[in-house]
């Protein structure tokens, strides 16, 4: 059955979540490619388990923020790309990412008031 | 790989498998080909980062769809079903308890079938993982032993081999102790020293410490004190620290032997202290301050094994880093005198994995292949399980049909098999405790030197709950899926045979083709052992050891200062002993075949010394029979001669192997070389023959390059010989004479290592005898296991088909044809798993050539012969239920219908 997305305050996006999203603010892409690049980005600190991935893009997925397409994005290394599924933000993933974003972006700005944390901020 | 891969993802909810299997499997597929992940080291960490994922997000995804579950039941608006009163987690688990000891009262031959095997199959691994613990994991009673490492130098110009113990020099100490990453350290050099004093002159296994090695090991002496600085430092007041089994033994285990004097090699030392018992140091047992001053010893006299706690806060691997930067200092500063310094490394690794080195390999097979027995034990047992599922078939549909919830059905079941694998864990228990008893006759000498303790411990005893557990959930899997697809329907309409039998009997047969499987990699190894054993065995030695006894003598310092007095003791032995009726030959030796040997640096004149690796030779001192005592051939030029007397020009012998190497389109006659050691280069010597290789590396290894020294000459005189006598008789009948001889020139004297040349072999091979042996048993276990699992499931599988067979010979099927319908079905099985087994084998072909002499994992012998075990057993195993098929009488069969 399928979930129906919950109208509930805005809550902080998980960290697996936050970074699949703006993997894919580059440009659709398939399941692998997203950890590819999630791990690219986060130099490895972040690394992402094919069941924590596609667990993520199922919870995503049925939330309405990203959906299938049939735009490619960059073509994989390996060229095999015929079964692949690959995935876009939704206009609403669109709009909980950047939520997020300024959501982020006000603790730090937050933080940087703050003179004895500016140091290792700026 | 991917298949089992597969076969993980069922963990998953249904829903979430349908939309992402393949995605996920692409994604595995994509992994696995990543760099990092190449190799066995990178499959094992592949492997790792999956599991640890597929668990956490398949517990994720399943609690949600738990908490949805609760949700719509509780909060839907369903018709309210008159449901059982809720039973707490508590009284379900105990109810379940209850009724699954019933039903193994009710079937005791199922149930001890059920716990042996089980407990033979945990047992084993119990016992491998006891010994394991004991001789590889956790070898010393030391306070946090992980945290000690051994320090040891790679010279990669003159090999390439790292060594752990003995390896490095009081420079190279004195540089390791710049290092901030190690709280302390201590150096030492190992001896044996002569004992005297009491009744009879006793040689004792000696460490001879730079620096207090008790508090690096964390232990303090179980009577007495340690050292003080004053008695370290060089030239100090001379005292010694004995081990306990030292003091029981040679001294009765006397309170008073404090501040006793005691005689070692001649001089005398006070005893300050007694060690605890159990393993100090490499089965030492005696400790004495090195005495010398160490600024004075030159770089490249590397005889010290160095010893050290790591820092709180640092790593194996930060220690290695910083010993890094030092080595690169070093090579810096000294590497223009010191040619061996280019691109040498220091490392630290932990003091037991380096000592314990060379039988990890062994022991990973080992605790792999019980891990097999114990997998086919488990697929056996649910095969049982399925069989008694089916038969149960009935009572579940009755239960489903009247409302029980199929996760209650498939607790039960998982309650069943857990509470036998626990029986089983228990009795498995038993069953190592007593193996360990004997664990002193499956290890090699070198082991029992070291006085290491198996036996079952809190780890060992965690270990067997483990697999317990593990056993119970593996035997559960497959009934409780099966049980759980029961459809209440087709079930009570049907007579429970039909439809549902069929994927009962593929099910059974997948388990079935998976035990052969795993009993062939377990026949491959243990045959590619014995092979290896065997061939061993006959391996061309280069000597002839049978008649040869041997022994070590090790004369004292203070009373043979100079090479001349021991020389001029080991040619008296000799002529003693040449004189002793049956005796052949004699010689002395400073090491002989196959025992690995001491090998230095030498210069070849006239040679390019730039080359990348700096030429190296085994140098053995031998006295003038030495060759015709083990019969080593003259291949060109001459032997030494009494002519060769000592001050004369120095002479030397080359095994062909050196002649090869380092003489190639030379003459090796007349050349000219030296030997480069304790501080600077010998004197050159001329090569006047070359004599045969024989095997100077280990039974298994290729012969290394060497050169002989004429004892008689006296130079490089060594104190530590061994005595080679060979005769016409039983060699160890001699031995009492022998000793006579060596009292008629010193009763002090003590005789040791009494091995006839034969037994040095054998035990040189020991590690792969052993392997193959309890891997033969293994096998055997496996083998056993897999009958029955093809007797249950044919039996099954032939009186699920009454009907099918009745049918068959009423039309006509002869009793022959129906026989054949069987067995086919069997070798059809035996061939699939004989196929997997050998692929399995070949992909961990790595982890077992090691252990390998002379043949290689595809060896087509051994295959040939595994195949042809496999197929008798199917066929005894098939016979009888297929007999049991021809003789059904198709009258009765169709009656039933």
């Amino acid at each position: 059955m399928r979930r129906t997305p919950r109208d509930e305050a805005p809550k902080a996006l998980s960290q697996p979540v936050v970074h699949i999203l703006l993997a894919l603010a580059d440009g659709a892409r398939h399941g692998y490619a997203i950890k590819q690049a999630v791990e690219e980005r986060t130099q490895g600190a972040v690394r992402l388990g094919p069941g924590t991935l596609y667990e993520a893009i199922q919870r995503l997925q049925d939330d309405g923020r990203i959906e299938e397409t049939a735009a490619r994005g960059e073509e994989p290394s390996n060229g095999q790309h015929a079964q692949r599924r690959y995935y876009a933000l939704t206009d609403q993933g669109w709009d909980v990412l950047r939520d997020e974003l300024q959501r982020l972006d006000a603790i730090v700005a937050h933080a940087r008031a703050n003179p004895k944390l500016r140091k290792g901020l700026v | 790989m991917r298949s089992v891969y597969r076969l993980l993802l069922l963990l998953y909810p249904a829903s979430f498998r349908r939309r992402y299997e393949l995605e996920l499997i692409e994604a595995f597929d994509d992994a696995r080909v990543e760099p990092r992940y190449r190799g066995i080291a990178g499959a094992a960490l592949l492997w790792r980062y999956l599991l640890a994922d597929l668990g956490t997000a398949s517990i994720r995804q399943r609690w949600r769809l738990t908490r949805e579950w609760i949700r719509q039941r509780t909060g839907g608006g369903l018709p309210h079903v008159p449901s059982q009163p809720r039973r707490s987690f508590m009284e379900t688990f105990v109810q379940d308890v209850r009724y699954a000891l019933r039903q193994f009262t009710r079937r005791p031959g199922f149930t001890a079938i059920a716990v042996i095997s089980l407990a033979l199959g945990i047992g084993g691994t119990s016992l491998i993982y006891g010994l394991m613990d004991g001789f590889v994991f956790n070898p010393f009673p030391y306070p946090d032993a992980d945290r000690l490492a051994a320090i040891g130098g790679t010279f990669p110009r003159v090999s390439s081999d790292t060594t752990y113990v003995e390896a490095l020099s009081t420079p190279e100490y004195a540089d390791i102790k710049r290092s901030r990453s190690f709280s302390s350290l201590a150096a030492f050099d190992l001896g044996n020293r002569n004992i005297s004093g009491g009744d009879v002159p006793e040689r004792v296994f000696t460490a001879l410490l730079l620096d207090d090695l008790f508090p690096v090991i964390g232990m303090a002496p179980h009577l007495g004190r340690g050292f003080t600085a004053e008695e370290l430092a060089p030239n100090g007041p001379p005292a010694a620290i004995i081990s306990h089994r030292l003091w029981q033994s040679r001294f009765g285990g006397d309170p008073a032997i404090l501040n006793r004097a005691i005689r070692i090699g001649g001089a005398t030392a006070s005893v300050v202290g007694v060690m605890p018992p159990g393993l100090i140091v490499i089965g030492t047992d005696l400790w004495v301050p090195w005495g010398a001053d160490p600024a004075r010893m030159p770089r490249d006299t590397r005889q010290f094994t160095v010893l050290a706690r790591l820092a709180p806060g640092a790593s194996i691997g930060s220690a290695n880093a910083e010993l890094a930067t030092i080595a690169g200092q070093v090579q810096q500063a000294e590497m223009a005198q010191f040619k061996e310094y280019e691109g040498w490394r220091l490392t630290a690794t932990p003091w037991a994995a380096a000592l314990l080195q060379d039988v990890r390999p062994a022991a990973f097979v080992l605790l792999a292949a019980v891990g097999f027995v114990l997998i086919i034990a488990c697929a056996n047992l649910a095969n049982l399980m399925l069989a008694r599922a089916t038969t149960r078939h009935r009572e579940l549909a009755v239960r489903l049909a009247l409302g029980a919830a199929r996760s209650r059905i498939a607790r039960q079941l998982l309650t069943e098999s857990l509470l036998l694998g626990l029986a089983g864990a228990a009795a498995g228990l038993v069953l190592a405790h007593v193996g360990l008893q004997f664990a002193d006759a499956l290890i090699p000498a070198q082991f029992t030197m070291l006085n290491l303790q198996a036996g079952v411990n809190g780890r060992v005893l965690a270990w067997t709950s483990v697999m317990g557990i593990l056993a119970g959930l593996l035997v559960a899997l497959l009934p409780a899926i099966q049980a759980t697809r029961t459809d209440p329907h087709d079930s009570l309409k049907s007579d429970g045979r039909a439809g549902h039998g069929r994927s009962g009997v593929r099910m059974r047969s997948a388990l079935i083709v998976a035990e052969i499987a795993l009993s062939v990699v377990l026949l491959l190894g243990a045959g590619l052992l014995l092979r290896s054993v065997m061939k061993m065995q006959g391996a061309e030695l280069g000597f002839e050891p049978h008649g040869v006894a041997t022994m070590r003598l090790t004369l004292p310092q203070q009373k043979y200062p100079s090479g001349e007095a021991i020389t001029v003791f080991f040619e008296d032995l000799i002529r003693r002993t040449q004189a002793i009726p049956g005796v052949t030959a004699a010689a002395t030796v400073s090491q002989f075949p196959p025992m690995e040997f001491f090998s230095s640096r030498i210069e070849i004149a006239g040679a390019d010394a730039s080359g990348a690796t700096l030429p190296t030779a085994n140098t053995t001192i031998a006295s003038r029979g030495y060759f015709q005592a083990v019969q080593i051939p003259l291949l060109r030029g001459r032997l030494f001669a009494e002519s060769d007397a000592p001050g004369g020009p120095a002479q030397v012998l080359i095994n062909s192997t050196f002649a090869s190497r380092y003489l190639t389109g030379k003459d090796p006659i007349g050349a000219r070389m030296r030997i480069i050691a304790r501080g600077g280069p010998g004197p050159w010597a001329e090569i006047i023959g070359v004599v045969g290789d024989a095997r100077n590396n280990g039974a298994a290894a290729v012969v290394r390059p060497e050169a002989y020294i004429a004892m008689e000459q006296g130079r490089d005189a060594w104190n530590q010989l061994f005595l080679i006598v060979r005769s016409t008789q039983d060699a160890s009948t001699l031995i009492p004479a022998v000793r006579a001889a060596v009292a008629s020139i010193d009763p002090e004297q003590p005789v040791y290592n009494i091995q006839t040349m034969e037994e040095a072999i054998a035990q040189s091979a020991f590690q792969q005898r052993i392997s193959a042996m309890l891997l033969g048993i293994f096998a055997a276990t496996a083998l056993v296991l897999a009958a029955v699992g093809i007797y249950g499931v044919m039996s099954y599988s032939v009186s699920a088909r009454t009907q099918e067979i009745g049918v068959r010979m009423a039309i006509g099927a002869e009793r022959s044809d129906v026989l054949r319908l069987v067995l086919l079905q069997v070798f059809r099985l035996v061939a699939i798993g004989l196929v997997i087994g050998i692929g399995l084998l070949m992909a961990a072909g790595k982890a077992i050539s090691g252990l390998l002499y002379g043949v290689t994992p595809s060896d087509p012998v051994t295959i040939g012969m595994v195949t042809l075990t496999l197929g008798a057993v199917a066929l005894v195993a098939g016979w009888v239920p297929a007999r049991r098929a021809s003789r059904v009488n198709p009258i009765q069969a169709l009656r039933y219908e």
